[in-house]
């Protein structure tokens, strides 16, 4: 049942997205603009460590900026609306996986503009699988926390200053662990040297939607 | 509030022409005046506190009062 | 004795004050001069003590021992003097090749065996990792004062153990609070819940903002820096910003009710949150605080016993004393909440 309503409004979601095409673009046009800034100021970043200190930062930033909307585009009324027709679990989960898929097309645009502008130097010879499952589980965790922060931040006035406030300390042992897994990635070094950050990832994203699935109906009972 | 804020201007300034009395000051003895300090520190932090808990009991006094007239 | 605990508290607070600005620090060694030493000469050297009796001595002794140490070679000095309880001279003959250019010095007598770590450089020395030989005979010591250990560094400041320490153990007391008092109210809508949890926050970040200053007075005197890149106190920073965010979060909500759930919402997510980050930041960061490689502070593991006795005292006092803060706030805001609805 839950299942199946996540789907339903999923399929909602991308409807709306589609439909609206400004929203995706202004998106990647954010993520293409920051790199480009970046480019400008940096030229070329040949240290590893810059270079992938620097990636997740712009990430981070893309993330607040595309998962802050989440909530906005909907009015209360049709939230009011959907809870009649579905339960509140299915409305979060199903924001959150769709924020999953959103920050995962982000993530990989990100990349290719970054590498393309910034230099390769630091993907030769990288351990691509885990840097690739680090990018995933970091979408995961980004959107994960960034969309129940975005349920939280839709009942303010001021719904981007209030996600960075909230969001940001919150998100720092996701990133912290990340900026680690995809540096030992980066290095090339096998899998057995990233089992700490691997599973410390895996359990915070688990938890993340825990709490998400615990919590948010307490955020809409009107 | 103004007085306040002269005082901690003033402090700050002076720290900077007593930088190094300060300094020494600190490591004599034994470093004995970091403990010092840090009971300095905490003890003004909890009297400070204490009078904003007191300022709000003394308006809430003057409500009943004002209500009981 | 409705009040016990407080009386309890104050007078816990009372000992901790009274024993931990009483109690004296152990002898120890704190300065050499000079800090240079020609290899291949014979140097006088002088070496200060702080808190020392060096004129006591065992009876078949009329000296101190003395001798310095670089990577299990020892040299013994000679001619040592003994110019009061808290300085000595002595010389030394330093070969041409040692193990290692840096060198302790220990000073053996009554009260037992003082290091000085790393104490001398050695100028030109050629390295000679070979040489071993088998330390002098040192003293356990026979004094059993009850006192502070004098660390390196540290020095007297050990004692802001019982005053730094405990604000951060009050500030995670009062979240838990808060966060219990939040889930409560999430399950039963009790706004006096609520009122806690608000209150239980305010108190905490009074307690953290204390740490944090004066965690910066005293890393200014030791490590000295203002603020050292730490995990502990990077994740006591955090804290506090997440709880600050807390705050601002109920300022930007009009609606009373609204602004109640939606701040216990996000009080049990941050908190968790805050939890695991308090456990992985540790793993990916190293610290200059207790338990960490290369710390020449005391560490949790081997938290002296003199310390001891008057640390955890010192933690349940300034726990109970936030308890009372936290309810007087709490009164205060009930009646306040009476004022207005009548």
């Amino acid at each position: 049942m839950l299942i199946r309503e996540i789907g339903v409004l999923i399929r909602k979601e991308f409807d709306l997205e589609i439909r609206n095409k400004v929203a995706i673009g202004g998106i990647l046009l954010y993520v293409v603009t920051t790199v480009f800034l970046c480019y400008l100021s940096f030229r070329e970043l040949q240290d590893t460590t810059v270079w992938n200190t620097l990636f997740w930062v712009i990430l981070l930033f893309s993330a607040l900026n595309t998962i802050s909307k989440s909530f906005q585009t909907e009015s209360r009324y049709r939230l009011l609306y959907l809870y009649t027709l579905v339960s509140p679990a299915a409305v979060i989960l199903s924001k959150m996986i769709y924020n999953i898929l959103l920050m995962g097309i982000t993530a990989l645009v990100t990349l290719l503009f970054y590498s393309l502008f910034l230099g390769t130097s630091p993907l030769e010879g990288a351990n691509a699988g885990m840097y690739l499952v680090a990018l995933l589980l970091g979408c995961a965790g980004f959107a994960g926390i960034f969309t129940m922060i975005a349920a939280i931040a839709a009942k303010t006035g001021n719904q981007l200053g209030i996600m960075a406030i909230l969001g940001f300390p919150l998100i720092l042992p996701l990133l912290l662990t990340l900026i680690g897994l995809s540096g030992i990635a980066l290095r090339g070094l096998p899998w057995e040297y990233g089992t700490t950050e691997l599973l410390i990832l895996t359990g915070l994203n688990i938890l993340i939607a825990a709490l998400s699935y615990i919590l948010f109906p307490y955020l809409w009972r009107e | 509030m103004k007085t306040l804020l002269f005082l901690i201007l003033a402090l700050l300034y002076s720290y900077d022409s007593f930088a190094g009395g300060i300094e020494t000051s600190m490591h004599a003895a034994g470093k004995m005046n970091v403990t010092l300090g840090v009971i300095a520190i905490i003890f003004i932090g909890i009297v400070v506190y204490l009078f904003l808990i007191d300022r709000k009991i003394t308006r809430l006094e003057k409500e009943i009062k004002e209500r009981q007239s | 004795m409705k009040n016990w605990w407080k009386y309890l508290s104050v007078a816990l607070l009372l000992y901790v004050i009274v024993v931990s600005l009483n109690t004296p620090l152990g002898p120890g060694l704190t300065a050499v001069s000079p800090e240079n030493l020609n290899t291949g000469e014979n140097s006088e050297i002088k070496v200060i003590g702080y808190n020392t009796h060096f004129r006591n001595n065992p009876p078949d002794m009329q000296h101190p021992g003395v001798w310095l140490e670089s990577d299990g070679f020892h040299l013994t000095c000679n001619n040592v003097e003994v110019i009061d309880d808290q300085e000595l001279h002595f010389s030394v003959e330093v070969p041409d090749e040692l193990p290692s250019k840096s060198l302790h010095v220990f000073v053996s007598y009554d009260e037992g065996t003082f290091m000085l770590p790393n104490a001398f450089r050695a100028e030109q020395s050629v390295k000679n990792d070979q040489l071993k030989n088998e330390a002098p005979e040192s003293f356990s010591g026979s004094v059993t004062a009850f006192y502070f250990p004098n660390r390196e560094i540290l020095r007297e400041s050990i004692r802001n153990l019982m005053f730094h320490v405990p604000m951060w153990f009050t500030m995670m007391l009062l979240m838990t609070i808060s966060v219990v008092y939040s889930i409560k109210y999430l399950s039963g809508l009790n706004p006096d819940h609520d009122l806690i949890a608000r209150q239980a926050v305010n108190v905490g970040l009074l307690f953290g903002i204390l740490g944090l200053l004066t965690g910066s007075l005293w890393a200014r005197f030791t490590w000295g820096q203002w603020w050292v890149s730490d995990t502990k106190l990077n994740g006591a920073a955090i804290t506090t910003l997440i709880y600050f965010a807390y705050t601002i979060l109920r300022g930007s909500i009009n609606e009373e009710q609204n602004k109640a759930r939606v701040a216990a919402v996000y009080n049990v997510f941050a908190y968790v949150i805050l939890i695991v980050l308090l456990m992985v930041l540790p793993r990916l960061t190293d610290s200059l605080h207790p338990g960490n490689g290369g710390n020449p502070a005391f560490s949790s593991y081997d938290l002296d016993n003199a310390l001891r006795t008057v640390f955890y005292p010192a933690v349940l006092g300034w726990m109970g004393i936030s308890l009372w803060i936290l309810q007087l706030r709490n009164r205060t805001e009930r009646i306040k909440q009476q004022i207005e609805n009548a």
